[in-house]
């Protein structure tokens, strides 16, 4: 028969109550699939007496400060290699899929199958990982994934290296990020005394409020959201709470911008 | 409510603690208070349009979505003899809630996702209330699932929903409606409000687990 235990803050219980040598390590590990069928604070006060409550706080403290500390040292990181991870995966199901058509022009044949399978693998990892960069960037990031959505604000954190570059970055490099190859033909077009057009918007182009405008009022827009992800990265570096309002002021602009 | 008094149309908390994010700090008839604006903390809201819970304050509570601890550090003051698990996942804001859980006696805090309660399974104890305040598509199951792990028999909730974070594209009284429904499958509704004109698209929900 299967023998039941329970991971407790403060130790084992199977058959018998092991009380754990390191608080700190069985705090980390009291983790049960399903709920506990007893309360464990009435056992702990049979073990601690008065000093439970104590002791929990103490060790609940230590243990999430070193963990609090850890993790704001390295999300920004994790985002950043989320983001080129999820690039060259796209990049790779590209490839396939036209590989594979290439192949089914010239032969039917089962390596097709294959290609399939690993197309619909690739397909899966990448909607892991756009779920883990929408957890993460939730976290680190609220006010972005607010106006910007979990991926664009994701994809900007790694253009600029960190949510701290972000913040510092002026809005008008923001607008234009990820456009800096149209950007750079249109200045050497300029200085060459020539018409160019300079673009208005880079990864923050598939934003559905820049795409749902019609294109002459997509600049208005661009720069607009862009002034406002330079706010929002701002407060989530500094802050890292939520600032009810500032979608209401996009959403708000949009609007605007589309009666016009 | 306990350890809860009105000063004009503001409420503030019994405290002899110090501020914690920039609240008017005073004195009246010899004790102090810790001035609750409305505008900060939706459970403050909540009390100046006119609703109360009962806590006695003894309470062992879960907060679900404890941020920098705003409304945590008065709820503090109001169970002042009962035990909060202030649960939290953001790292910014958990850094100042743990400034706040070394002052305050009655606080522990927990630095984990609030959509995974089996990760603090053996933490956090049987709870009398369990309340919730996490913009969060899926919050309504959140609720349930730490309901099911924690919450007594006839344990309460008391929910704060904005309605833009469940579904953007819906109108707000749709998706209240639809929270209600769901809602009201696991616990009787006691009390519903809305939450304006302090939080603007939000609503409180306190009930009981059936």
């Amino acid at each position: 028969m299967l023998k039941l235990r329970y991971n407790l803050w403060f130790g084992e219980l199977g058959e018998v109550l092991e009380v754990s040598k390191d608080l700190r390590k069985s705090f980390e590990g009291a983790k049960n699939p399903t709920p506990l069928p007893f309360n464990v604070s009435e056992l702990g006060l049979k073990v601690f007496g008065k000093d439970y409550y104590g002791l929990l706080r103490k060790i609940a403290i230590e243990v999430s400060e070193e963990k609090v500390e850890k993790e704001l040292r390295s999300d920004d990181k994790y985002v950043v290699a989320l983001v080129k991870a999820l690039e060259e995966i796209e990049e790779a199901m590209n490839n396939l899929k036209e590989k594979k058509e290439e192949l089914e022009e010239v032969r039917e044949t089962e390596i097709l199958e294959n290609f399939s399978g690993s197309i619909s693998n690739l397909e899966r990892l990448k909607e892991r990982i756009e779920e883990e960069i929408e957890v993460v960037m939730q976290r680190i990031s609220p006010n972005l994934v607010e106006i910007a959505g979990a991926k664009i604000g994701a994809k900007l954190i790694e253009k600029f290296g960190s949510l701290e570059n972000l913040a510092k970055a002026p809005a008008s490099k923001i607008q234009i990020v990820g456009a800096e190859k149209s950007l750079y033909k249109a200045i050497a077009r300029i200085k060459r005394g020539k018409e160019a057009k300079i673009p208005k918007h880079g990864i923050i182009f598939t934003h559905p409020f820049i795409r749902g405008l019609p294109k002459n009022k997509r600049g208005k827009m661009a720069r607009f959201l862009a002034s406002k992800i330079s706010i929002a990265a701002k407060i989530d570096l500094f802050r890292g709470e939520l600032e009810e309002g500032l979608y209401d002021s996009v959403k708000k602009r949009f609007e605007e911008l589309r009666r016009l | 409510m306990r350890n809860v008094r009105f000063f004009g149309n503001v409420p503030a908390t019994k405290s002899r603690y110090g501020s914690h994010y920039g609240e008017k700090i005073f004195e009246y008839r010899g004790e102090r208070y810790r001035e609750w604006i409305p505008w900060r903390s939706k459970l403050s809201a909540m009390l100046v349009k006119g609703h109360e819970i009962d806590l006695k304050g003894n309470e062992k509570i879960l907060y679900l979505g404890a941020a920098s601890g705003t409304t945590i550090s008065h709820l503090a003051d109001i169970v002042d003899e009962g035990i909060l698990y202030a649960v939290e996942y953001s790292a910014k804001p958990f850094k100042k809630l743990l400034e706040l859980a070394k002052i305050r006696e009655n606080i522990i805090p927990i630095f984990h996702d609030a959509s995974k309660p089996w990760e603090y399974s053996g933490i956090v104890e049987k709870v009398d209330l369990i309340y919730q305040d996490i913009s969060q598509k899926n919050q309504v199951e959140i609720l349930k699932l730490n309901s099911h792990f924690f919450l007594k028999d006839r344990g309460r909730i008391l929910m704060m929903v904005k309605a833009k974070s469940i579904d953007s594209t819906a109108e707000d009284e749709e998706i209240f409606r639809r929270v209600l429904e769901e809602l009201s499958k696991s616990f009787d509704i006691l009390l519903t409000d809305s939450l304006e004109p302090f939080h603007k698209g939000h609503i409180f929900v306190y009930g009981r687990k059936v």
